[in-house]
């Protein structure tokens, strides 16, 4: 089983800057999934509850020169403390800066590695990053888990396969930032949060509890997928009879999610999407919230990158 | 007159306005508040252990419409903190953030919406209750026909009260005329004493009549919940703070606090500092002295 690359300026940029403080507010441990031609990020693919999350690279976009062989069809899976990799990621970065004169003199390499840990008889898996300075060169280990099984790998891949169905309907949010405050002050009221999607392009979000109910309406909004036109009775009611008109007509869908989910999905805005789509799953098996990356200086999707995260749906009765 | 007709229905142009005012009388996580309605504007009451009490005044003026259609008085109670935190939902960053409120819903609901594009909008539908007893009114009324009365900078009241949080649980409060001055004295654990004379610090202590020396004893946690969340607008704006005691050693502190929009604010901001009254709102404690008060008289 073996790994090493080089990871490319543009690369580091991306970890560093966006993705890795991003996918830190996600959850602490997450798995790396290093494919012949992908690197993935995912979060909760194999316990059930919580946030499932899928960060795809594909390995361009990543690194240069990389090289991977297992027995699994080349394909590596462990879980790593995503805050680590990140601290460690960054200070190979300052050290770059400091001593990297020339292109190839400030390379960045990552590699798994297998140590012996000081007080420890077992050898123990690394993630390492080794900066080749003028004079020295800096190794940093960041510990990992055992990599996966082939039973386990196997498992991630289905559940990979499994999380990247679309809904039917997306709707596109406008200001990613506004709604997190929004959702940000709304935590304190409730803990429940209903997120009706219609075709019309309507987005509705909603705390009721016995005392209150708060909630927002966006519409309008560009809508990818299963559309309809509004209505035109529906413009002068309010926002909690147009949503449910729309329940009616089978034109919306609605789920209840977790507020706190729901706030964590908009941390996401830290790895810089250029825009982000909420969707309702077939059947209303989950949220999804699908964040797109442009190619810099255009307006054209960069394929190379996908990042997107499924909530799931909590039963209201049982809260 | 229509039976229909909402008790009220008005608007607010700036809610972090509304937000800061209720904040300021916001001193412990639950608190039931009473909301008393008139053609005046809104009154806003809480109450603590029969010894503290606090009323925020939203005069009519505030609101850029003020709508009222109800005969007599309108209370009913509700939840503070979801009030307030309810309240800043709408005031979200880059959103406008004026609102229209309306009371009665359907169900006895204080019904908030947000004013603003067709294509979002924020609203609330909050329960009511039905106020228990009628408040204890705390009577107000001077003993002398001077008042005693000292006005102090906001800022200094907090930091004095925060201050006197150490030596213990009652803090007892002296005005005197020769010198003139106020004393603030704590002692429990330790003692501490805090003095603002008025020729000393004219700058803190603006205002002071009194003609004859009182002392009383308060307990800290109610003096600390007059200035504990004082918001920071008021510090910001260097505003002065008015305590006058009454009858009995009732202390009564005001507060004003800005409900303009910030950036307005300043057009109304005359060369004295003062803002114009209509776009104040005016915040009252009431504290009750403790029961074995040593009033010298």
């Amino acid at each position: 089983m073996k790994f090493k690359a080089f990871l490319t300026e543009n690369g580091v940029s991306l970890l560093e800057k966006r993705f890795l403080p991003a996918l830190d507010k996600m959850g602490k441990i997450c798995h790396l999934y290093l494919t012949r031609d992908h690197a993935f990020f995912l979060h909760n693919l194999l316990n059930g509850d919580g946030i499932q999350s899928v960060a795809q690279f594909r390995k361009e976009a990543l690194f240069d020169d990389y090289r991977i062989s297992s027995q699994n069809g080349d394909r590596i899976a462990f879980a790593v403390d995503v805050s680590l990799l990140h601290r460690a990621l960054r200070s190979s970065v300052s050290i770059c800066t400091e001593f990297g004169t020339g292109a190839t003199a400030n390379r960045l390499q990552i590699k798994l590695v297998k140590k012996l840990p000081a007080n420890s008889t077992q050898p123990m898996p690394f993630l390492s990053l080794e900066t080749k300075g003028f004079k020295s060169a800096v190794i940093q280990d960041v510990p990992i888990s055992k990599p996966l099984s082939r039973t386990h790998l196997l498992e991630l891949q289905t559940a990979l396969g499994l999380a990247q169905d679309l809904p039917r309907t997306l709707v596109q949010v406008p200001d990613l930032n506004q709604l997190q405050s929004f959702v940000d002050r709304m935590k304190h009221v409730g803990d429940l949060l209903s997120v009706s999607i219609a075709k019309y392009g309507d987005l509705h979000v909603q705390i009721s509890t016995t005392l209150i109910t708060l909630g927002a309406e966006f519409r309008k909004l560009l809508v990818v997928g299963d559309q309809a036109e509004a209505p035109a009775e529906d413009r002068n009611v309010s926002a909690q009879t147009r949503s449910s008109r729309a329940l009616l007509r089978g034109d919306a869908q609605t789920v209840q999610v977790s507020v706190k989910h729901f706030a964590k999905s908009l941390c996401y805005h830290l790895a810089k999407p250029d825009c982000a789509f909420y969707g309702i799953a077939p059947q209303g098996a989950c949220l999804t919230v699908i964040f797109q990356f442009f190619i810099p200086g255009s307006r054209q999707m960069d394929k190379s990158i996908s990042l997107h995260c499924r909530l799931p749906v909590l039963d209201p009765a049982s809260s | 007159m229509d039976s229909d007709a909402p008790d009220l229905v008005c608007q607010l142009d700036n809610v972090q306005g509304m937000v800061d005012a209720l904040t300021a009388v916001r001193w412990k996580r639950h608190q039931d508040a009473v909301i008393e309605l008139s053609e005046h504007g809104i009154v806003l009451i809480v109450e603590d252990s029969n010894c503290l009490q606090a009323k925020v005044y939203l005069q009519r003026e505030l609101f850029v419409r003020y709508e009222y259609g109800a005969q007599g008085r309108p209370r009913f109670g509700l939840s503070l903190g979801l009030f307030v935190d309810c309240l800043n939902t709408f005031s979200v960053p880059g959103h406008s953030s004026a609102i229209e409120i309306r009371y009665p819903g359907p169900d006895m609901q204080l019904l908030l919406k947000s004013v603003e594009s067709l294509d979002s909008g924020i609203y609330a539908e909050m329960r009511t209750r039905i106020p228990e007893t009628i408040s204890w009114d705390y009577n107000f009324e001077p003993e002398w026909s001077t008042p005693l009365t000292f006005t102090v900078k906001t800022a200094a009241l907090k930091e004095a009260i925060d201050d006197l949080e150490w030596p213990g649980a009652s803090i007892q409060i002296t005005l005197q005329p020769a010198p003139p001055s106020v004393t603030f004295r704590g002692d429990g654990h330790g003692d501490l004493q805090i003095d603002f004379t008025y020729y000393a610090n004219p700058d803190l202590l603006i205002a002071f009549h009194c003609d004859r020396q009182v002392s009383h004893r308060y307990k800290y946690k109610f003096l600390r919940a007059t200035t504990s969340n004082i918001p920071g607008s008021v510090v910001r704006d260097n505003r002065g703070s008015k305590l006058t005691i009454g009858r009995g050693g009732l202390l009564k502190v005001q507060h004003l606090v800005s409900v303009a929009r910030t950036s307005t604010a300043h057009p109304h901001i005359d060369s004295a500092g003062y803002q114009q009254p209509s776009r104040i709102a005016y915040i009252e404690f009431f504290v009750k002295p403790e029961e074995e008060d040593t009033a010298d008289d």
